[in-house]
Formats: structure tokens, C-alpha cells, sequence
């Protein structure tokens, strides 16, 4: 456990074997000294002349009206500047429709659209101010009459809560029926995952300045062009009238996706103040400002042969959403097409509460669906008395069983044997209770990893000048994941020059227009069309290779001062008027099971070792292996980066992540970061991720698939399964804590 | 202006004007961690008229050192040193995560020891010397080893978190707490990084502890 990470990250890439380019070398980052010395500006950073401060009010219940604001006290504290409720505010924002129903918002809730509260932390009023303490003490002050419709249904086992179970994405293959009651060996098990929020440390800041009518947006984005026409159409205005700068986001896990309740509040109130508004939300406020993960339920069924061939599957899902929005992730349309079995069934309901509009985090549908299927199946091995791995050899499959398709690449297998090598896993011993070390019982488990491949239309702008700089810039998103260092790199590597000649620009609506910055599609969607530019470019040139020097030469002796390129790329598998929505903010990753002759997916293995004291049943995840196969790795130093810091949010969903419902009146009891537990430095020990070589020509231009999100996934069901192996205990229940080992069940 | 004058005022009675001043304030009046102990040092005579501001949002005169530079304030006295360093004196590097001391991503050092800006009210900050992440390079642009770590260790993903990472590092090198890899995630827990780059944090702390100390 001493030896330095470097050097095992350097170790593991070696075994992984991989060749080395000019994009694969481990450079710094390329904003590195920005964030190391406090100058990287993140949005709620930006200085503005005279701004005001926000402060947000939010609803105390969950289900209800407001029946009077009293807002005497407040507007009596010096300072105060004006007070946004919905009696003050007017007939805008105009409705704008959620995502799910073709729109912008992330939920259909018009921002202080009435008195009616429909969860627990809806924005009610804001306070604008000269100062923050000033703006909160007035928040403070205003005082709130409800009529409150209770109880409130808090969650899916509520009674109030009503169930819709979503026939579109049902599955049927074959007959499961007869299958399974046929089968030899069968898992009949249930699943429960927990409310989890995204928690980026970065909170949910907006700044808003208006010169003449011309909107400038501060605000942390995955999609600046979401922001920007989402928010032209609620505040009725031209979009060319509105730019949202985010250069700099301080993690977004998915919640920084879609335009939020927020944005039209505070770009109204400073166009009614003639000066600057900044909102910086509370932590608590947080909670509720975005979507969330909702809590999942899950009933799996599986039935094989003694020889662990699976001939019957079915994975039934219900996932909490609100009443204003149906919104489920459904992966059941991954776990049934994981493994060969040629009697399925898949469903997936959505269960409506009095809660927010849920919405993506981190592997958002993979991580619950996968804690259930990879369970189930370390269920089967044992039932089958087999070794987990070989379980999943003998279904492993090049087509997946519902539709036929092949896999355009699947290195399943090799990942599972590579990890398992790096982990020693051959000297596990098979029983439950037989790796005690002293107190300590001792417990190995594995699970599959899966994340689809995703793309979206994007579009770049390459600008080579005849000094051999390089400029790249595109309206796409650095989250952390490194998409700076990843545009400086392609754009580097096309045109010949060394990566420190080049300059990128990006989380700008001036710039060329990208796809939303999640499912993992970032690195995908943007490197075909810096690839394209740099492409063009060379060809006025008329230079057919990219080796170094070449392209500069010709550059240098053409007598042009420069040349700038725009192209766009359109992913594969969308049709052509896709095209447009990259132009109005509607550029949405495509791909994983979508595609009409295909599916794509990044695959990988996770293995972790966990140790329960005996006596105080505390849980340790000891060290965690996990080796994954993405297709083409841009650069390994920002991939590894995202892999192990993926597997460490397993380890968080498994251990640490669930965010307390107080079902008496829906609301959240741990919205702050000292009670919502997530991992920090002393819970995390041995990490080592591999990357498995893997070529795939058929995802895209790059061969890239994407390593964001694949490294939550599974980890969950790894430490389940190892916890089985230390204590005999089979926990369904996520998190995994001490007292779930403590009752005898 | 009278700044001069108030900061010749003895220390203590700034003080009791502070604590009188922001009982009204709330529950900023809680987040007394750095002082917690002034209620005991400094009795409290009857208070004057003239010695009370009664008033917590009267803006009060003081001067912060910051990176070894004076700023002379006026400040609402609710004012945490968090919002003073970035909405006031414009060092944006320090980050706001939580305003409730939860997750380290304000930390400062303050008389040479790591302290949560978040939880120190401005006025309490007077007489300290305060270094942030803007006053940690040299002014010829050399990092400080610190830094140098975190590039060379990739010990960041989105950055927003890394300002109080690199001061809590340097405080817990200097508290002697950096010897082992176990030591530097139990001393550097009060961090939080959601990017989880904590492996990478370890290797980073661990080496720019030997070249803290050459």
C-alpha cells in the first residue's frame, strides 16, 4: 500500500501494454498551472462591476400552495433591492418544456409559476441585494403561510406514490416463462439502490449582466447552448442576444447538464435592477436546485443450466421520478443484452412522488442496474458453485440476444483476465469465511463493468498560423475530465507541432457549437471534428501527412499568415437533420443500443478485496482492480485520472452515498456534505487501473468510446459479492453499512 | 474615515464590538471556531453605548494581510474571511464548496497554520497573516513544490477543490503529519475531492514533503 501511485499507474500501463504516440504520452494538463495557482476562473470567480446578490427562498413543504408571502420584515432590512416571488414577478419566465418532452429545462416547472409546490426545496422567492448577508437575512425574514397537502409521498414505497409501468421499453425474447421454470438452477433476488446526489464541489452559481439587451451567462455548464436557447425561449428573446461563458466547471457528474429553475430568475432580476445579479445556492439548496439519482428498486430473475449457460433473464426495474415528469434511465436495455440467454424479459417502471424532477449522475442508469444483474450473478456462481469468471465466459457473447446485433468490439473477456492477473485473483479460496486475516475476515469479489458508447454532433475551429501556433476552440466543456488537454492533443497530433504551440478555447456560446458534455462523449464527439479542421487545413495545403514538421513547413513556405478551419461533425447512426439541433442547443450523444445495426459498448472488470472486522462489522474496501477496454485512449494520464476516480464513486455508491428522506414530509435530512457521506482521502487505499488495448474502427472517426462513466459501474456489485465472500452475508441494499451486518437475517 | 483610529483600538474591545454586534447577526454568531475561546479571554464589563455597534450590518473599518499586503475594509461584520478574500480583495482562488466548514475547499493558512476561511469571520482575521493560493508561486513565477507535486501527480481533475488542497497539504507537511501514506489521508480527510483524485494527492504530498524539507 506504500508504493507510490506514479509508479503503479506507470506499472499499469505497461502491462496493459499499450503503444505509444504522441497523444498517448502523459503531459501535464494543459490548464494545469491555471488550477494550481488560483488563476483558473471559474463562473462564480468573474468579477462584475456593481453586481447584486441573490439569495434563493425554497419551499419547507412538499406538497401544497403557498397561501401568503409575508414580506414586510424583509424589505424592511436595509439593502434589500428587490424580493421575486411568483406575485411580483410577472408572466415571464415563459413555460418552456423539459428535456424529456423535446425541450430545454431539466424539469417542466416554471420558474415561481405559482403557488402551488410541488417538492420539498422548490425556489419560491429570491431576495436581490447589496450584499450576500444582507440578501440571506432578508431570505430569512420573509415569512411563509402553506396550506399543506400531507402526507406527502416521500418515495416508491409510499402509498401515495403512483406506479406507470413504461411499455416502450419493454423487452420479450424468446418464451421466459417456460424457460425459467424448466431451468436447473434459478436467482430469484430483489435490489434497492438509494436517493444519491452529485455533489460537485462547485456549488450551482449564476451571474447574469445585461448591456443594452445583450445577456452575458456565468454560470458551470456540460452545455452552454442548452443554456443559451433554452433561456431565449423562457425569457422570449433571440438567442443572438444571449452568451453563457463557462471555461472553467468545478465538476458537474451530470448535474450541470440542463438549464435549471434558476438561470431565467436571476437573469430576470438583472434586467429589473439595471445591474449585475450573482446567485451562489447553498449546499442544501443544492440538493434540489437539479436532477438527482432516484432511488431504484430491482426484482431479478435467472435461470441456467449446471453448466452456468444462462436460458432465461429478466430484470424488472422501478425508479422514483416526480409528478411532473416521467423520467427513468430503463438500462434494462443494457442488462439484457450483457450476456447470451435466449429467453428475456425487461421492464421498467416509473414510480411519480411528491420529490424534484430527478435526473443524470455519474453512470446513471448503469451503476444501479448493473449493482442488481452483477449481484445475481455472483448469486448464480455460487448456487452453481463456479467461479465467477467463468460464469461470465460461458455467456460471453459477440451479438447481443435481443435484437441480434453484433458488438463492433468486445474485449469482456480480456479485461476480466487481465484484472484478474493483477489482482491474484487465482489464489482466492472459494468458501465464504476462509480468508480471515486475525479480526479481520477477508472477502474477493468481481463484477462486469459497461458503459455505452456514445457520440454527438459537434463542430471545431482549427486555426494554424504561419509561426506554427495553434489555435482549437469549440463551445464544448471542461469538466475535469481533461477535454483541454484532449483538443490540444488531437489538434497537436493531426497537424505535426508539438501540443505546447497549441491553444484552445472551449465553454463559450461564441465558439463553434458542441453536444452536451456527458455520457461519456466528450472526447468522442469533439475529436472527429478537430480530426476534420485539421484535415481541411492540411488539404489547402496540400499536405497528405501529418508527421512533424511537415505541415508547419508547408505553412511557413505558402506565404498565408494563417489558416482557419471550421467543421462539423455528424455522430454516427443519427440522420441528417440531426444536424440542426447542434444549432439551437439540442445536440444529444447517440449511440450504445440505439444504433440500427450495431451496439456499442466500453467493457471492463472490477475486482476489489473487502475486509469486515469481526467484531465491529466495519466494511473496508482494501484495494479495488479494475481493467477496462474504451477503444482508443487519447491520453492516459487524464483516462486514468477518470477510471480511478470512477472506481472510487463505486466504492462511494457501495459504502458511503445516500441521501436521508425524511418521509413524513419528503424532504432531505443530510443535505450538506458533513451527513451525506461520500468518499474521502482515509477511506480510499489501493487503486490501480488498467487499460485494455482495444481498436474499434466502427464507433467513430477516432476509435474512441469514452472512460468517464465506466468506472462506477460494477463496483457496487464487486464489493457485494466480496462481502458475501468474507461473511457468508448477502447484502441487496446499497449503501452497505455496519448495522446491515449486524442483525442477523 | 476613521480606520486609523479603530485600529488603534486595543484588540479586546474590537473584539466584544464584534460579538455583540453579531449576536443579532444569526448563525454566524456560531461559526466562532478560530476565536471560541475569547468569551473566556476577554470579560466583559458592561457595555457602553458608545462601544456597542448595534447594528451587525454597520460596515466596520479593518485591514486583512493578505500575501503580505494590507486591504483596508469596510465590512459587514457577518462577513466571513471566505467572501472577504474573494468579494472583496478579488482572490477568487479560494473556493466556496459549503460555507459550513464540511469540505476543506476554502482553506487558507493563517499565521502559518491551516485554517477554514469559511468559518473565520473577517473581523477575526485582523492582526493575522493570511496567505492564499495566490501568494504561494514566487514572483518570478517559480511554483511552489507543492504545486510543482500536484501538476507532476495529476493530483486534480476539475481544479475547484485543489486551492485548499495545495494549503492543506502545506499545513500538514509543516504539522508533521505527511511522514507516511496513511498519515497524509487521515490528516488530508478534511478535503474533499468529488473528482476523487486522492490517490494522486497522496503521491503528490509525499513527495513535495522532501522537497519541503531540503
Amino acid at each position: 500500500m506504500a508504493e507510490p501511485t506514479s509508479a503503479r499507474r506507470q506499472a499499469g500501463m505497461q502491462s496493459a501494454g499499450m503503444k505509444k504516440t504522441n497523444s498517448e504520452r502523459a503531459s501535464p494538463r494543459y490548464e494545469s498551472r491555471e488550477k494550481v495557482t488560483g488563476m483558473a476562473r471559474y463562473p462564480a470567480d468573474m468579477r462584475l462591476p456593481r453586481v447584486a446578490h441573490a439569495y434563493l427562498c425554497t419551499s419547507r413543504i412538499a406538497r401544497g400552495t403557498i397561501q401568503a408571502f409575508d414580506l414586510a420584515a424583509a424589505k424592511a432590512v436595509p439593502g434589500v433591492l428587490d424580493i421575486l416571488t411568483h406575485e411580483t414577478i410577472g408572466d415571464q419566465p415563459r413555460q418552456v418544456p423539459a428535456i424529456y418532452q423535446g425541450g430545454y429545462l431539466s424539469d417542466s416547472f416554471r420558474p415561481l409559476g405559482s403557488a402551488e409546490i410541488a417538492y420539498w426545496g422548490q425556489p419560491i422567492a429570491v431576495v436581490i441585494a447589496e450584499t450576500y448577508e444582507i440578501a440571506r437575512e432578508a431570505a430569512r425574514r420573509i415569512d411563509v403561510t402553506y396550506a399543506s397537502q400531507s402526507p406527502p409521498a416521500a418515495t416508491i414505497d409510499s402509498p401515495e406514490a403512483v406506479t406507470q409501468p413504461l411499455a416502450p421499453m419493454d423487452i420479450d425474447v424468446g418464451d421466459f416463462d417456460v424457460a425459467y421454470a424448466r431451468a436447473p438452477v434459478k436467482i430469484d433476488t430483489r435490489y434497492s439502490t438509494p436517493a444519491q446526489h452529485q455533489n460537485p464541489m462547485e456549488l450551482f452559481a449564476t451571474q447574469c449582466v445585461w448591456e443594452g439587451d445583450h445577456l452575458t451567462v456565468h454560470e458551470p455548464s456540460q452545455y452552454v447552448n442548452n443554456l443559451k436557447f433554452g433561456l431565449a425561449e423562457q425569457l422570449n428573446i433571440a438567442p443572438e442576444r444571449i452568451r453563457v461563458i463557462s471555461t472553467y466547471v468545478g465538476g458537474a457528474f451530470g448535474a450541470k447538464g440542463f438549464l435549471t429553475q434558476r438561470t431565467a430568475l436571476i437573469a430576470m432580476a438583472a434586467r429589473r435592477l439595471g445591474r449585475p445579479v450573482k446567485l451562489v445556492a447553498t449546499r442544501e439548496q443544492g440538493f434540489t436546485v437539479s436532477g438527482y439519482r432516484a432511488e431504484t428498486r430491482h426484482h431479478v430473475q435467472l435461470g441456467a443450466n449446471r453448466d452456468g449457460r444462462l436460458t432465461a433473464l429478466k430484470h424488472e426495474g422501478w425508479e422514483l421520478t416526480s409528478r411532473a415528469d416521467t423520467v427513468a434511465m430503463g438500462a434494462v436495455s443494457m442488462t439484457t443484452r450483457l450476456y447470451a440467454c435466449p429467453n428475456i424479459v425487461g421492464r421498467v417502471n416509473a414510480v411519480s412522488a411528491d420529490r424534484s424532477t430527478p435526473g443524470f449522475m455519474r453512470a446513471p442508469g448503469e451503476m444501479p442496474y448493473a449493482f442488481a444483474l452483477e449481484t445475481a450473478l455472483d448469486e448464480l456462481s455460487c448456487e452453481l458453485d463456479m467461479d465467477p469468471i467463468e460464469l461470465r465466459r460461458v455467456n460471453d457473447t459477440r451479438t447481443e440476444p435481443v435484437g441480434g446485433l453484433p458488438y463492433t468490439s468486445r474485449s469482456l473477456m480480456q479485461c476480466f483476465d487481465s484484472a484478474a492477473a493483477a489482482f491474484g485473483w487465482k489464489d482466492r479460496t472459494r468458501l465464504p469465511g476462509s480468508m480471515r486475516d486475525g479480526d479481520w475476515l477477508v472477502g474477493w469479489g468481481c463484477a462486469t463493468a459497461f458503459y455505452p458508447t456514445y457520440a454527438g454532433n459537434s463542430a471545431a475551429r482549427v486555426r494554424l498560423s504561419a509561426d506554427g501556433r495553434v489555435h482549437v476552440s469549440s463551445a464544448t466543456h471542461e469538466l475535469g475530465q481533461g477535454a483541454y488537454t484532449m483538443m490540444a492533443q488531437v489538434a497537436a497530433e493531426e497537424l505535426g507541432v508539438p501540443v505546447e504551440q497549441v491553444t484552445v478555447s472551449l465553454g463559450d456560446t461564441d465558439l463553434p457549437p458542441a453536444v452536451v458534455a456527458g455520457g461519456s462523449s466528450t472526447t468522442a464527439s469533439l475529436a472527429p471534428a478537430i480530426m476534420a479542421a485539421c484535415d481541411a487545413i492540411r488539404a489547402r495545403l496540400g499536405v497528405t501527412d501529418a508527421t512533424s514538421g511537415t505541415v508547419s513547413t508547408a505553412m511557413a513556405t505558402s506565404g498565408m499568415g494563417s489558416i482557419e478551419e471550421f467543421a462539423e461533425t455528424r455522430a454516427p447512426g443519427l440522420p441528417a437533420d440531426s444536424i440542426k439541433g447542434l444549432y439551437r442547443g439540442m445536440a444529444t450523444p447517440f449511440g450504445g443500443v440505439h444504433m440500427a445495426d450495431r451496439v456499442q459498448f466500453a467493457l471492463g472488470a472490477q475486482f476489489v478485496e473487502v475486509r469486515v472486522h469481526a467484531r465491529t462489522h466495519e466494511i473496508r474496501v482494501a484495494r479495488a482492480v479494475g481493467a477496462f477496454a474504451a477503444g482508443r485512449i487519447i491520453n492516459a494520464r487524464t483516462a486514468h485520472g477518470q477510471l480511478v476516480g470512477g472506481m472510487i464513486w463505486g466504492i462511494g455508491s457501495a459504502l458511503h452515498e445516500q441521501t436521508e428522506l425524511d418521509e413524513r414530509n419528503a424532504s432531505y435530512l443530510n443535505a450538506n456534505l458533513a451527513d451525506y457521506l461520500l468518499p474521502v482521502n482515509a477511506d480510499i487505499h489501493d487503486i490501480e487501473a488498467i487499460m485494455v488495448p482495444e481498436e474499434d474502427s466502427l464507433v467513430n472517426a477516432a476509435g474512441v468510446k469514452g472512460v468517464g462513466e465506466i468506472g462506477v459501474v460494477g463496483v457496487a456489485a464487486a464489493i457485494s459479492n466480496a462481502i458475501h465472500h468474507a461473511t457468508g452475508r448477502r447484502l441487496r441494499d446499497l449503501p452497505f453499512r455496519i448495522e446491515n451486518l449486524m442483525n442477523e437475517t | 474615515m476613521n480606520e486609523e483610529q479603530d485600529n488603534n483600538q486595543p484588540v479586546s474591545r474590537q473584539r466584544r464590538r464584534f460579538l455583540v454586534g453579531s449576536a443579532q447577526g444569526g448563525a454566524a454568531a456560531l461559526f466562532l471556531s478560530p476565536l471560541g475561546n475569547l468569551g473566556a479571554a476577554a470579560p466583559r464589563k458592561p457595555a457602553s453605548s458608545e462601544d456597542i455597534v448595534s447594528d451587525a450590518r454597520t460596515p466596520l473599518p479593518m485591514t486583512l494581510e493578505v500575501n503580505g499586503k494590507p486591504h483596508s475594509l469596510r465590512l459587514d461584520t457577518r462577513m466571513t474571511l471566505l467572501d472577504a478574500l474573494r468579494d472583496e480583495i478579488g482572490l477568487t482562488g479560494t473556493k466556496k464548496g459549503c460555507d459550513h466548514g464540511q469540505c476543506g475547499a476554502c482553506t487558507v493558512l493563517v499565521d502559518g497554520r491551516r485554517e477554514l476561511s469559511c468559518l473565520t469571520l473577517a473581523v477575526a482575521a485582523q492582526g493575522r497573516e493570511i496567505q492564499t493560493i495566490e501568494g504561494l508561486a514566487n514572483a518570478d513565477g517559480a511554483l511552489h513544490p507543492m504545486q510543482q507535486a500536484f501538476i507532476e501527480h495529476d493530483a486534480f481533475q476539475c481544479g475547484y477543490c485543489t486551492p485548499g488542497q495545495i494549503l492543506s497539504a502545506i499545513g500538514c507537511v509543516r504539522e508533521g503529519h505527511a511522514d507516511t501514506p496513511e498519515s497524509i489521508r487521515e490528516f488530508m480527510s478534511g478535503n474533499l475531492c468529488r473528482c476523487a483524485a486522492y490517490p494522486n494527492i497522496v503521491a503528490a504530498v509525499t513527495q513535495a514533503r522532501q522537497a519541503m524539507e531540503e
